[in-house]
């Protein structure tokens, strides 16, 4: 067994038995990292294998908790009801915004997506009707897991509903980055140029990796939402999607495990500051600084580097 | 017998600049044609043309006879025409199997399977092992491309274009910044290769010992226009590339 098979059964084992482990409090706290961990994740995707770097993927987020809270609240469907919309409305709006995107490269690719990140942002907070405006959707209940079946609102059952949302997010990650599909957008990170000489057009497949990326964020926040109880414009905000891309690096860009451990720490170092001092920011900044400079590659980026050496 | 490549009233403009004009030429299957010229004569426009990364401002590019004219880079790579560029283009952290692996799926298909995929993984990594097997790559095959040696990089990118098994091989400056000694191998090498795949191939050089080595026909560009044509001893006796070129020189 490889050493990162025995890794990632480590980290399964460890997940299955945080509940019995973690106080309650402790497990809710976890439940929100692996939630902002599949998030990092899903911008892994474009940012680390295909070299898109994208400044608006806040608004996939915000897009699935809008979805997910409507259809828990206004309909009381089953929580994977809720996750599918979330998953498929992020998708279906990725799809223009990454079709226009993607015929630009570099900065004005990021460009692009930020504007219509900011575009989506303004929707949510204007249109009072749906979205409740700045005030959000509040009081969006943890329904059941299917129709007639058991509740999803304690911690633990909530959690479970998470780590298996997230752990199936990142094997079908995994096995999309080691695809054909996987390995062109790879060689497109590298050398687009050559790509193209080589017989295809970059743009459908930047655009398919930009679409399910959108998926993945849209799934995190539609379990955001419920988890939470509330949708607010804030998770579509520009600065949401500027952590999303502090995250990825602090866990090591282009490793998909890394940027959910980034997402991780980085919300660590918030939740632990955040109780000492508002000025929280300064830290999670030089932690960063510190990690850019000291640790290229981010932590798993590090500890491959590392473990390849010893 | 039908050309694999004919070009005819080629040209492109940049502005007021005349890059390529009315450039028309036939390169015969089995072919090694050199494209000789001083510096800013149009050769790597006219492969930026023949190749579908320019469209020209003039004329029409035919391959096997068809019109590929209006078909974008992409398309025409995957009609059979392959090249390298002058600066060495590579997918530098990538492994060097990688580079000519992808090489070889881009062009055979295969590229949306998200999952799974084995059976394209599998046949594009032989194809590719086959090619770097020729250019003596085989043992570096899991190094990264960036830590090979420049030469062994200028080599990987012609077994990229090799491994896709073109019609038409193009190759723009393949000595470029390399030693005299390298320069020797690299020659060898595509000789060799050229050989032994039946290759058509279209060459850029600067380096006139290669070009007078290797080519069975050399056509010459001045100011982008086509000012000679013919066997390697023809050029050299041609008085008026003797002036507009290897005058240049001695």
């Amino acid at each position: 067994m490889t050493r990162s098979r025995v890794l990632g059964l480590a980290a399964l084992v460890a997940l299955v038995v945080m509940p019995w482990v973690l106080a309650r409090h402790q497990l809710s706290l976890l439940t929100d990292l692996l939630i902002f961990g599949l998030f990092a994740m899903s911008l892994d995707l474009i940012m680390g294998y295909t070299g898109m770097v994208s400044f608006g993927h806040a608004a996939y987020f915000g897009l699935g908790a809008y979805a997910s809270a409507l259809v828990l609240l206004d309909f009381a469907q089953p929580v994977p009801v809720a996750l599918l919309a979330g998953a498929l409305l992020a998708g279906v709006v990725a799809l223009p915004v990454g079709w226009f995107s993607t015929r630009a490269t570099g900065i004005y690719f990021a460009m692009l997506t930020l504007a219509f990140a900011q575009l989506l942002y303004t929707v949510a907070y204007k249109w009072r009707d749906v979205t409740g405006g700045s005030d959000g959707i509040a009081g969006v209940p943890k329904t059941a897991l299917f129709w007639g079946g058991p509740g999803l609102a304690s911690p633990q059952a909530f959690y479970f509903l998470v780590a298996a949302c997230v752990v199936l997010s990142l094997v079908l990650s995994l096995a999309v980055v080691g695809s054909p599909f996987g390995r062109a957008l790879q060689a497109i990170r590298e050398n687009e140029r050559r790509f193209t000489s080589l017989g295809r057009d970059p743009r459908p497949f930047k655009l398919v990796v930009f679409v399910l990326a959108a998926v993945f964020a849209g799934l995190a926040g539609a379990l955001f939402a419920p988890f939470r109880g509330f949708a607010s414009p804030e998770v579509m905000f520009w600065v949401f999607s500027g952590q999303g891309l502090m995250m990825v690096i602090i866990g090591g860009i282009g490793t998909l495990v890394g940027p959910i451990l980034g997402a991780m720490v980085f919300i660590l170092i918030q939740e632990v500051l955040s109780s000492y001092t508002e000025h929280w920011m300064i830290f999670t900044g030089a932690v960063f600084v510190l990690i850019v400079i000291f640790l290229p590659g981010g932590l798993v980026g590090t500890a491959r580097r590392l473990g390849a050496r010893g | 017998m039908t050309p694999l490549l004919e070009t005819r009233g080629l040209g492109r403009a940049f502005g007021a600049l005349q890059a390529v004009a009315d450039v028309s030429l036939a390169v015969q299957p089995g072919e090694l044609r050199a494209v000789i010229g001083p510096n800013g004569a149009g050769k790597t426009t006219l492969f930026h043309l023949v190749s579908g990364l320019l469209a020209p401002t003039s004329g029409r590019v035919l391959f096997r006879g068809d019109d590929v004219t209006a078909l974008a880079a992409p398309a025409r790579c995957r009609r059979g025409i392959s090249r390298t560029f002058q600066i060495t283009s590579i997918f530098p952290e990538l492994s060097v199997l990688e580079n000519a692996r992808v090489a070889v799926q881009l062009k055979a298909g295969g590229n949306f399977r998200l999952v799974g995929g084995r059976g394209v993984l599998d046949a594009s990594a032989r194809r590719a092992r086959d090619s770097l097997g020729s250019f003596g790559l085989l043992d570096r095959a899991d190094a990264l491309a960036s830590t090979l040696p420049h030469g062994d990089q200028r080599l990987l990118e012609i077994a990229m274009a090799v491994a896709q098994e073109p019609a038409l091989l193009l190759l723009d400056e393949p000595t470029q910044g390399l030693s005299p000694e390298d320069t020797a191998a690299t020659v060898a090498v595509i000789r060799r290769v050229a050989r032994e795949r039946q290759l058509t191939i279209v060459l850029v050089e600067h380096d006139m010992d290669v070009v007078f080595d290797l080519a069975d026909r050399i056509s010459v560009l001045h100011f982008g226009e086509l000012i000679a044509e013919g066997t390697p001893s023809e050029i050299r006796a041609n008085a008026a590339v003797q002036t507009a070129y290897l005058g240049g020189l001695d």
